[in-house]
């Protein structure tokens, strides 16, 4: 193998190389290839997970947005509704504040008539009795007789009877 | 400066009566700047990565999906083995190209050359792909299924198979030499050039060689990657039907 030999082929040297490559490939599987792909590996885990969770909280979004827009769209209805009985039901108070203030007023009304009624009829009697009064005075002068206590008071009675 | 062109690498000294050339000890340097870069890669991974975790990263991440690519379920396997050859290779390439190789001499002799303008650095990694690849071939096809790759009643394909077999050596072969050929080549183009004139002349050369490391370090891991899928794939189906 002259060719072998111009080269300088030298069986040692060869192990040599491949004792180096061995080496070489014990330390870059541990060191290198081994940390970095597992970096890599991780890294890709990484990522996918977050953009899966972006999605996720997009479409929370999306949702709540919606339940937003809801509850606000219940929410006006509700308020609607709300000042709608409001406006009834001081619509019925006003009616009911008026109905007893009629009925107040007719009260006082009665309550005046009743009053002045019975003024009338106290005027009455005090005019009666001033009558009787004078009456007794005129019989007295009249008669020419003092009227005892008792024959006056029958006077007067008899005299209102007759008025009345 | 005239420099002659020697293939054999020059033998610097006996360790013992191990012999230690030039290449190997430039390849014991490739071997300690990849080792010292992999060891402050080590202790400087992080989820957010840093500048050198990066580009190690780029780098790793391409080389694992153009595997996983080729070898899907074998990937986490051919992977490791695929890829430091890369890195040994690239690495020794570029670094053949820093000043001081060949130019700084010990006892009459070039002290650095690039590792692979020497035929048994080549040999050594071409011989060690073939060796794992028919490794995985029998791995993953056990080994009457590996013997029948290459040998079968029919005599038709018992001589294909023969042939294949020959083609098996050849890959080696090619292997080795297409690297080897390729940065001897460069070496002696740049010794050349510079010596018919150092400045600024032998630059375009620089360049065009930082472009063949690479593209020698890519096509023996790719070769490799897949000589070791082909090998190690069943295909035995058409023949047995």
């Amino acid at each position: 193998m002259d060719i072998l030999n111009q080269f300088g082929i030298n069986p040692v040297l060869l192990a040599a190389q491949v004792v180096n490559f061995l080496i070489l490939l014990f330390i870059l599987k541990k060191f290198a290839y081994g940390p970095i792909l597992k970096v890599l590996d991780e890294r890709k885990k990484t990522i996918a997970d977050s953009l899966k969770n972006a999605e996720e909280i997009e479409k929370k979004l999306a949702l709540t947005e919606e339940e937003k827009e809801k509850i606000l769209a219940k929410t006006s209805l509700e308020a609607q509704k709300i000042l709608d009985n409001t406006k009834k039901e001081i619509e019925v108070m006003k009616e009911e504040g008026k109905h007893q203030a009629e009925a107040m007023a007719a009260q006082i009304i009665k309550k005046g008539k009743e009053e002045a009624l019975a003024e009338m009829e106290k005027r009455q009697q005090e005019f009666m009795a001033g009558v009787a009064e004078i009456v007794a005075i005129a019989v007295e002068k009249v008669v020419g007789k003092v009227l005892t206590k008792k024959d006056k008071e029958e006077l007067v009675a008899k005299s209102i009877r007759s008025l009345q | 400066m005239e420099q002659e062109i020697v293939l054999k690498p020059e033998i610097l000294g006996f360790f013992h009566s191990f012999p230690v050339t030039n290449t190997l000890f430039t390849s014991w340097i490739v071997m300690s700047v990849i080792t010292i870069i992999t060891i402050i890669l080590a202790y400087s991974i992080k989820t957010i990565p840093g500048t050198l975790q990066s580009l190690f990263e780029i780098i790793i991440d391409t080389g694992y999906s153009t595997v996983e690519g080729l070898a899907e379920s074998k990937s986490k396997v051919f992977f490791p083995f695929v890829m430091t050859f890369f890195f040994y290779i690239l690495f020794s390439n570029l670094l053949g190209l820093f000043p001081g190789f060949g130019t700084i001499t010990f006892k009459g002799a070039p002290l650095l050359r690039s590792m692979n303008s020497d035929l048994n650095m080549t040999l050594g990694l071409a011989l060690f792909s073939a060796f794992m690849t028919h490794f995985f071939a029998i791995r993953y096809l056990g080994f009457v299924d590996y013997l029948k790759k290459w040998f079968t009643l029919n005599p038709i394909f018992l001589f294909v198979g023969i042939l294949e077999l020959i083609g098996e050596i050849t890959k080696i072969v090619s292997l080795s030499f297409r690297l080897f050929g390729n940065i001897f080549a460069g070496e002696v183009v740049l010794s050349t050039v510079s010596s018919i004139f150092a400045f600024i002349v032998p630059l375009p050369f620089y360049f065009l060689e930082i472009i063949v490391g690479f593209v020698q370090a890519a096509v023996f891991m790719m070769l490799t990657l897949v000589f070791m899928v082909i090998l190690s794939e069943k295909h035995g189906a058409e023949q047995h039907s």
